[in-house]
């Protein structure tokens, strides 16, 4: 209804002055209640970070999707960068955010292994380290956007996945000096984050060897030229490019070597999807299997949700394309909600697990409003889908991004 | 082209980030049998959002009992039935959906962020008015593109606002709203005259 949108347009931009003013006055007061009437938070822990300062770290736009464990994100339109900077760069914890001394940090590595090392962290900073950037997306990035809703973090229908650079080693190096032995089969990760119960288990997921061993899955202490922020793990984390989020454990202090998957409850209660689709809203099937690697995905970078132009001007739109362990070969964009299709111009193709931008550019000759559709082709030819196949825990949303635009009489 | 949208916001950054973290508000558990215990136990690790905002049937409850048991929750035996027949009878996915629940939080949140959509709201002005179109009565902007030229439109507008009245736009009546303050007439009376 026309009317309802126009009222809610008019809300929204009296609201946004509302809040600039308020931002001025340094006090979050609303006629008739406070927000400060919501419950204090309870005491941050001992060792742990706080989540104001997490908070504070990020941009405005950043939105809070759970406070305990803390998961937070940026929406798309406000990711229209070729490398994530810190603070648009999604959160996504399973415990606390622990406070760790970098001086009194070791990373052990133990299990099928010839020799087991407890290497300090200045020690494993003189290995041979290099700089790539990869993806990190959040399994369940885009969970929203699943009908019937699954259940778990809300996240919304974009934002929960950046690609920063990642300053380290390769695993694969720190494995060498240990020595993999034969019958190894799945390489296990565990972090110093803890529960608010001393009952709580560790989060350890584990990946199979020929990822753990990919040059490019690495053991980093750098994000974006500088060390890494504390949320995203400092002073140690995982980076496994491409895959689950859950996988590149953050605050890393152990690496295991196993003949098999780890078996705990991150390992075969979360982050499962089922082998074939299921009817939606239906129950895991017994056979699901881990999530591993991202399919084909994309975001509208620019413009965003109802940005307003006018007749006459050039219509810029812009993107990022990503696809797991694949390249990005082509993206194309339709300007009538799908009806038609141009291929979108392709950045370079970057770093090994790198997104992939793209650019569109068309003339804008008649009033009204348009639907921005992008659909990513990766190089095995495979295609997003208009919406994604519904799971029980709700991972791998990757339909199509779409963006409605307004444009004005010139 | 312009992005008014995000200067505005990057001119609210505190702001913003002050209700990001309040999206996250506890909201109290519904009250009802277990509900005192489900809250004690939820909240050891989570704010009640996590449980309030979804609605699950009894297996995916009791699956997702089983998995936070798993994740560390003290619990003995009988608290878990007790749990979960609450969550079940409460939070099942027959009561209302999130979707809705959060509609109606969306709107609230409108109107505690912005006291003229509360106005319109409660006092049913949308009955029978839009912005820039005739439903049964005139258009905001119809109204305000009238009294533009008019400087004693503020009482005049307020008076009608309270008291009703027929004539000025065609004969369907414009019934009263006594119940309004004068501030509330103000804020309304305001509103309408920078609709043009």
């Amino acid at each position: 209804m026309k009317e309802l949108n126009d009222l809610e347009r008019a809300a929204r931009s009296r609201r946004r002055a509302f809040l600039a003013q308020l931002a001025g006055l340094g006090a979050l007061v609303v006629p008739g209640r406070t927000l400060a009437q919501t419950a204090p938070p309870p005491q941050d822990p001992t060792g742990t970070v706080p989540n104001a300062e997490v908070i504070a770290a990020k941009a405005p736009f950043f939105s809070v999707h759970s406070a305990r464990p803390l998961t937070g994100s940026v929406p798309a339109e406000w990711h229209d960068f070729d490398v994530t900077p810190d603070d648009r760069m999604f959160v996504r914890n399973n415990l606390l955010t622990p406070s760790l001394d970098p001086g009194k940090h070791v990373l052990r590595v133990s299990g099928l292994v010839n020799k087991p090392l407890e290497i300090p962290l200045a020690e494993l900073k003189k290995m041979p380290a290099f700089t790539t950037q990869s993806m990190l997306e959040c399994a369940g990035s885009g969970r929203s956007a699943y009908e019937p809703r699954a259940s778990g973090t809300p996240w919304p229908s974009t934002g929960g996945m950046g690609c920063p650079t990642w300053t380290g080693v390769s695993l694969a190096d720190v494995l060498a000096r240990a020595g993999v032995r034969a019958g190894a089969a799945h390489v296990a990760f565990s972090g110093e984050d803890f529960g608010v119960v001393p009952t709580a288990p560790k989060v350890i997921r584990s990946i199979p060897l020929a990822k753990a061993m990919e040059r490019h899955t690495m053991i980093v202490w750098g994000m974006n030229g500088g060390d890494l922020p504390r949320v995203h793990g400092y002073p140690l984390r995982v980076v496994v490019p491409g895959w689950v989020g859950s996988a590149s454990i953050k605050w890393l202090s152990g690496i295991d070597v196993l003949d098999a998957p780890f078996k705990g409850t991150f390992m075969d209660d979360s982050y499962r999807i089922p082998r074939t689709p299921v009817v939606p809203g239906g129950k895991m099937p017994a056979d699901a299997v881990t999530t591993e690697a991202w399919p084909v995905k994309s975001i509208i970078t620019m413009p965003g949700p109802g940005d307003r132009f006018k007749v006459a001007g050039r219509l810029v739109v812009r993107g990022s394309a990503w696809a797991g362990d694949h390249g990005i070969d082509r993206v194309d964009l339709s300007l009538d909600g799908g009806r038609t299709w141009a291929a979108a111009r392709l950045g370079v193709r970057g770093d090994k697990y790198a997104w992939r931008r793209f650019i569109f550019e068309a003339p804008l000759n008649a009033p009204g409003e348009l639907v921005i559709v992008a659909r990513a082709t990766d190089d095995k030819g495979n295609t997003q889908p208009q919406v994604s196949t519904w799971n029980p825990l709700g991972y791998f949303w990757n339909a199509m991004p779409r963006v409605g635009i307004v444009v004005d009489k010139a | 082209m312009t992005r008014p949208s995000r200067l505005q916001a990057s001119a609210a950054a505190g702001a913003l980030a002050a209700l990001a973290a309040s999206t996250t508000a506890q909201e109290a558990l519904a009250p009802g049998p277990g509900a005192a215990l489900t809250e004690a136990k939820c909240a050891i690790c989570h704010e009640i959002g996590h449980v309030t905002r979804v609605r699950l049937s009894r297996p995916e409850w009791e699956e997702t009992m089983r998995v936070m048991v798993q994740r560390g929750t003290p619990l003995t035996p009988d608290e878990r039935t007790t749990i979960t027949d609450y969550l079940v009878t409460y939070y099942g996915r027959e009561a209302p959906s999130p979707g809705a629940q959060a509609a109606s939080a969306r709107v609230a949140a409108a109107e505690a962020a912005d006291p003229v959509t509360l106005l319109l709201n409660r006092n049913a002005c949308l009955g029978c008015h839009a912005i820039d179109r005739r439903v049964i009565g005139p258009a905001f902007r119809e109204v305000a593109a009238r009294y533009k030229v008019d400087a004693a439109a503020a009482p005049k507008l307020a008076q009608k606002i309270k008291d009703g009245g027929h004539g000025a736009w065609g004969q369907v009546p414009m019934p009263p709203n006594p119940g309004l303050s004068e501030a509330d007439l103000k804020l309304l009376v305001d509103w309408v005259l920078a609709q043009h």
